[in-house]
């Protein structure tokens, strides 16, 4: 069996960035640009006595699904919580303006037969945000990154996978949200201030972060199903993640453009009613809310298998049109 | 306490060739390591450069990769270490399966 089928069986969850980048696009077809052996690493970790890594804990490259290009960003956890700085961040912006380079390119090329053939990009997301050894660096690169989901939007899709051991927090929390559509699997986890550092700043009486079911109830894969923060869910395969992915490339740009949470007058509209939806409801636990969507007996849901609890949960309706085109 | 590198050389008799470019392995993870080997006419040494926080180990890293150079009587090798304090036994483990991975995936090629 070759390396790329064996990777395919293998939880997302557990995988490398680097297994995920190879794994997440057809066999064989996947090239790592600035890799290892380019070894761009940090300049700002040495000065400080931090270890190094050859790829800053970010791999990026382009590989095919069919015949899309498919652009992958890929943070590897594992290297300093996969915190962005300046050399990774600076990988997110240019592997994100390859793509967009490559979308005119294909377009000029194939002037009649570009549909099948455009570009995407996909970001595996397993990060804290900023790494706070380079701090402006760092955030610098969520704002270009951002930027260029700007320039991106309604050409390429921008999709983000969300399966990893840390999930997606922090500054990256407010990139991954930014971004057209969010595959996720049970285990993901996406929010904006981790749980240990609530716990930190308001006291464990607010938020245990030893609570594992809290902190799943709260930022994991099912509970962002129920509040349509996610699009997807899928089960914590590389496989899983890859099918799901390769669904998404078949739909027209005006569908994936449906499916985004922010970036327009009317879903600031919708994400501010559910502000004011949780002020009137005060919610105690996420159980609340998820009565609150029609959800009879919240408390069997964390305990639902996937398929079971894909067919039985029910998700907060979309107001804005087209919002809740949903697999 | 900027990070320390330290550079070691080796030889044996009759190395066995690296039947790679190049190959990587590993992750710069707490306690654990990268490692990048390279294919390189040296007249047939090994050269190794550490890259690490740790202060004061030089001579257990040169025991540590004296051992595995030996063992597996390499040659005409590059290979670049990027450590983030891991201990001498995490280190000769991750050197062996770089080692395993990059002899396996040779025989899946033939």
């Amino acid at each position: 069996m070759s390396v790329w089928n064996q990777l395919q069986k293998n939880s997302f969850l557990e995988s490398s960035a680097r297994q995920r980048a190879n794994g997440i696009v057809d066999n064989g077809t996947f090239t790592e640009l600035l890799g290892p052996r380019d070894r761009v690493s940090s300049p700002h970790l040495p000065v400080l006595g931090e270890a190094v890594a050859f790829d800053d804990g970010i791999v990026t490259g382009v590989g095919l699904i069919g015949k899309r290009p498919v652009f992958v960003i890929s943070q590897e956890g594992r290297f300093i919580g996969g915190s962005v700085g300046e050399v990774g961040g600076g990988k997110m912006v240019a592997t994100l303006k390859l793509a967009i380079g490559a979308y005119h390119q294909i377009k000029e090329k194939y002037p009649t037969s570009y549909q099948g053939r455009l570009p995407a990009v996909v970001i595996s997301f397993e990060t804290g945000g900023v790494r706070l050894h380079e701090s402006n660096a760092g955030l610098l690169a969520h704002a270009e990154v951002m930027d260029q989901f700007q320039d991106a939007r309604g050409k390429i899709p921008v999709i983000s996978l969300i399966g990893s051991k840390i999930g997606c927090f922090g500054g990256m929390g407010f990139v991954g949200a930014a971004t057209d559509l969010i595959i996720m699997s049970e285990q993901g986890r996406l929010g904006l201030t981790g749980p240990e550092v609530i716990e930190q700043e308001m006291g464990k009486d607010e938020f245990d972060a030893s609570n594992k079911a809290l902190v799943y109830r709260t930022t994991g894969g099912k509970h962002k199903y129920i509040m349509q923060d996610c699009n997807f869910l899928v089960e914590d395969s590389i496989e899983a993640f890859r099918t799901q992915l390769a669904e998404v490339l078949t739909l027209s740009m005006e569908s994936i453009e449906e499916m985004r949470r922010v970036g327009s007058q009317k879903l600031v509209e919708e994400q501010l009613e559910l502000v004011k939806l949780a002020v009137e409801l005060d919610p105690r636990d996420s159980m609340d809310v998820w009565k609150y969507f029609g959800n009879e007996s919240p408390a069997i849901l964390p305990e639902l298998s996937l398929t079971d609890f894909l067919k039985q949960a029910k998700r907060r309706v979309r107001k804005v049109e087209g919002g809740s085109v949903n697999g | 306490m900027a990070l320390q590198q330290l550079k070691f050389e080796f030889k044996v008799n009759n190395p066995i060739e690296f039947s790679h470019e190049w190959r990587h392995h590993g992750v710069v993870g707490s306690g654990d390591l990268e490692i990048l080997m390279e294919k390189k006419d040296l007249g047939g040494a090994v050269q190794v450069q550490v890259v690490t926080p740790v202060v004061g180990f030089d001579k257990v890293w040169g025991m540590v990769l004296e051992k595995i150079v030996k063992e597996n009587r390499l040659g005409n090798i590059s290979i670049e270490i990027n450590d983030n304090n891991a201990t001498p036994i995490v280190v000769s483990m991750r050197l062996r399966q770089a080692l395993a991975e990059a002899a396996k995936d040779v025989r899946k090629e033939v």
